[in-house]
């Protein structure tokens, strides 16, 4: 995520306004309100920033055959990645279905999931994981789908973890998942659980910013 | 959807495998009808093009 953003599609380059629904209360914490700076509170779907970025630049060089987005939000990464030479298909699932549909929108084969639960396997050639990674408590967590694409649970690591443990599983032989790391999420622990779940892990694209590092993780089995 | 999303899509409960029914068409691609899992028997929708294959207990949000 960090400060502004330097991507140079904005992700709602249609104009249309999708504010439709997903009631934000009242109570903001701090954490919220800083987020909320950054991202901009009434729109449901994670619009692409330096991340997301990152995670374009690492997939248009490494993400080969049939590749499937986690959590592709607005689609960019997905749609970015598609005309690479190596690439044969590319889908782009998200949990939240205003992501889905604007994944859709911008051309990406959308599929409403959570995680890698309905991936058959040894099918996917590369995975792409831009995660929700921010450490939060329960007192800053909110529920709405803003904070379904940030938060991470008190680790940040709450989605990452499931994530690596079933991607093995999903993996074609030769199959790798390129997956976004921050400094704030603990890169070092990362890599371990990484490791852990049989992953030989490998950083192929980094870059520091006030805030966080950010570094894209090459992971193969 | 396009149907030959069926080669990488199963049910997220019993990882078995979908069969499309009752789908409408539109260049080629499935925009309405839904996914059956072979096993367990349960309906995935797909609606406006969009497969939503969330387990059942996931599925009422939003």
């Amino acid at each position: 995520m960090t400060g502004e953003n330097e991507v140079s599609d904005p992700g709602d380059a249609d104009g249309t306004d999708d504010r439709d629904g997903d009631d934000i209360d009242d109570t903001r914490s701090t954490t919220r309100e800083t987020l909320a700076q950054r991202r901009g509170l009434d729109e449901p779907v994670y619009q692409p920033a330096e991340d997301s970025g990152l995670l374009a630049e690492a997939g248009r060089e490494h993400a080969r055959g049939v590749v499937v987005e986690v959590g592709t939000g607005s689609g960019w990464v997905a749609s970015e990645v598609t005309g690479a030479a190596a690439v044969e298909r590319v889908v782009g699932t998200d949990v939240n279905p205003h992501a889905c549909r604007r994944a859709r929108q911008r051309g990406v084969e959308a599929v409403r999931a959570d995680l890698l639960d309905p991936l058959r396997n040894d099918t996917v050639d590369t995975l792409l994981f831009n995660p929700p990674y921010l450490p939060t408590t329960p007192e800053t967590e909110w529920d709405d789908w803003q904070e379904r694409a940030l938060s991470g649970g008190d680790t940040g690591r709450a989605v990452i973890e499931p994530f690596l443990r079933d991607a093995p599983r999903v993996l074609a032989a030769d199959g790798r998942a390129l997956l976004l790391v921050s400094s704030l999420t603990g890169f070092a622990d990362v890599v371990e659980h990484a490791v852990d779940c049989g992953f030989h892990a490998e950083t192929v694209v980094e870059e520091s910013y006030p805030y966080e590092t950010l570094s894209v993780l090459l992971l193969e089995l | 959807m396009k149907e030959s999303l069926l080669d990488i899509v199963c049910c997220p409960v019993d990882k078995s495998e979908l069969e499309l029914e009752d789908a409408e068409r539109d260049e080629g691609e499935v925009v309405d009808g839904r996914l059956v899992c072979t096993e367990c028997g349960e309906a995935y929708p797909v609606e406006d093009g969009i497969p939503n294959l969330l387990p059942p207990d996931m599925r009422e949000e939003a």
